[in-house]
């Protein structure tokens, strides 16, 4: 799930008095930089189109809409604040279908952010607001492995730990998603008809075009007092795979030891470009890149990739983003693992 | 402690309503997906990963113009079978739709070869 740099920019009430020098510091740092969760939690649901099955990705989130449980999503890495604190994030995502084609998803994220070599137990800690998406699936062509769903993505103020300095106001995103397999390529590049591609693009919309800023000095106490605003990016990211899965059972069954057989590299990309209303700010576009592999089970997976930030106000060092991903469809399938309406399509005799 | 009696209470839970279906996806074929054989094979067999409806599993397999050349399937358990004609030389390509038991439908198609 691609989240709006939004909140970046809007930090809007730091209370660091009752607070120790050094979290005092840590969450000026937090007011200066720019990337708290620059690194976005969660997944997507995973989507069977034909003969391709999109996985679940980690970063970027994908057309998908199904019944499934992320439980949990965990990443470190160094953020873009100056200096560099240590952020670890730890996010559960939780998809409901309400009809076959549309899923309403909520995505509740813990960060802890810390010095690194700092004291056991320096830092601050708390729920990030609430994440919620509204996902329609609206085309899916099972020939040519294509499909595209758009969303609502909605990050609610005030429902996170005032500590991380949350946003105060409600950001809505309108999203658009699709997937495709690339498998109706020609037999003469057979060996490339397993990739596939995903994308996502997003704008988000903050509910206040700008936001008071109050910080306090640690060293004289003075308060200062800024209205800022609030800028607009431009979200986009996808994916780049190679599906294992798919060369053994539609191109190639190439006899490789089963564990290959469920591995599906990727590279996942997530970013964010400045479009408006950032006027007097440095900004430029930000985001990671996502190198990494999945597993994929008949109930579950499990993926692991690099955070590489693009630039130095991305972050600074190379993290790491791990998932475990429950198919709750598959699981559970005629209980919360189907959709609330409609249920199952009736199948049609084949052929 | 309270957190690991949620905890495990969770886990029975889930355990106790493990359901034994999923998506039935193709595991693997005979011929092999993409492999040449030498001969024409009698029949092709495909094995799911998961159990099947019979009545709403099937294959076919067609030749590089699209004409049906398999006589009918046959569906047990896990598998299908799809008988076929004497196959010449060239490609060919086995549509399969089928039915997990948990009532999940998915299709797929692929390619095999008669050698020359």
């Amino acid at each position: 799930m691609i989240r709006g740099r939004t909140a970046a920019f809007t930090i809007h009430v730091v209370l660091p008095s009752a607070e120790t020098i050094m979290l005092t510091r840590l969450t000026r740092a937090v007011l200066l930089g720019p990337a708290l969760a620059l690194v976005p939690l969660g997944a997507g649901a995973h989507e069977i189109v034909g003969n391709r099955f999109f996985p679940a990705t980690l970063v970027a989130d994908d057309p998908g809409v199904n019944d499934e449980l992320s439980f949990p999503t965990a990443s470190l890495f160094k953020n873009s604040d100056v200096p560099s604190v240590n952020e670890l994030d730890i996010a559960v995502e939780f998809s409901k279908r309400i009809t076959d084609d549309f899923a309403l998803i909520v995505q509740p994220t813990w960060t802890h952010l810390y010095v690194p070599g700092g004291p056991l137990g320096n830092g601050a800690s708390g729920f990030q607001n609430l994440e919620t998406t509204a996902k329609y699936r609206l085309y899916k062509n099972p020939e040519h492995e294509f499909v595209v769903s758009v969303g609502l993505v909605a990050e609610w103020a005030n429902t996170g730990a005032k500590s991380l300095s949350v946003d105060t106001f409600t950001t809505y995103t309108p999203t658009l998603y699709f997937g495709k397999g690339l498998g109706d390529l020609p037999d003469t590049v057979w060996w490339a008809r397993p990739f596939a591609v995903t994308g996502v693009f997003g704008y988000p919309i903050p509910s206040r075009s700008g936001t008071i800023i109050t910080s306090v000095d640690p060293d004289s106490g003075g308060v200062t007092v800024d209205n800022s605003p609030n800028p607009r990016f431009f979200n986009w990211g996808g994916s780049l795979q190679y599906s294992m899965p798919y060369l053994k059972t539609a191109v190639n069954d190439l006899g490789l030891p089963d564990f290959f057989n469920h591995l599906i590299p990727l590279v996942e990309a997530s970013l964010q470009t400045p479009v408006s209303n950032f006027a007097g700010l440095d900004l430029k576009t930000t985001g990671t890149i996502n190198p990494g592999v999945l597993w994929v089970g008949d109930y579950f997976q499990v993926g692991v990739e690099a955070i590489i930030p693009v630039n130095r106000q991305s972050g600074t060092s190379v993290g790491m983003i791990a998932q475990l991903h429950l198919y709750l469809d598959d699981l559970f399938p005629t209980t919360i693992g189907k959709p609330i309406f409609g249920g199952p399509v009736t199948p049609a005799k084949p052929f | 402690m309270r957190n690991k009696s949620i905890a495990f209470a969770f886990l029975a839970l889930a355990a106790s309503v493990m359901p034994a279906a999923a998506h039935a996806f193709l595991d693997h074929s005979d011929p092999r997906v993409g492999n040449t054989v030498k001969s024409s094979p009698s029949a092709v067999t495909l094995w799911f990963t998961q159990k099947l409806e019979p009545a709403f599993s099937s294959a076919q397999v067609t030749n590089a113009s699209g004409a049906v050349v398999s006589t009918g399937a046959s569906v047990s358990g896990t598998v299908v079978r799809v008988g076929v004609r004497s196959l010449p030389p060239g490609t060919y390509r086995v549509h399969w739709k089928v039915l997990s038991v948990d009532t999940h439908t998915t299709e797929g198609n692929f390619t095999f070869r008669v050698d020359q």
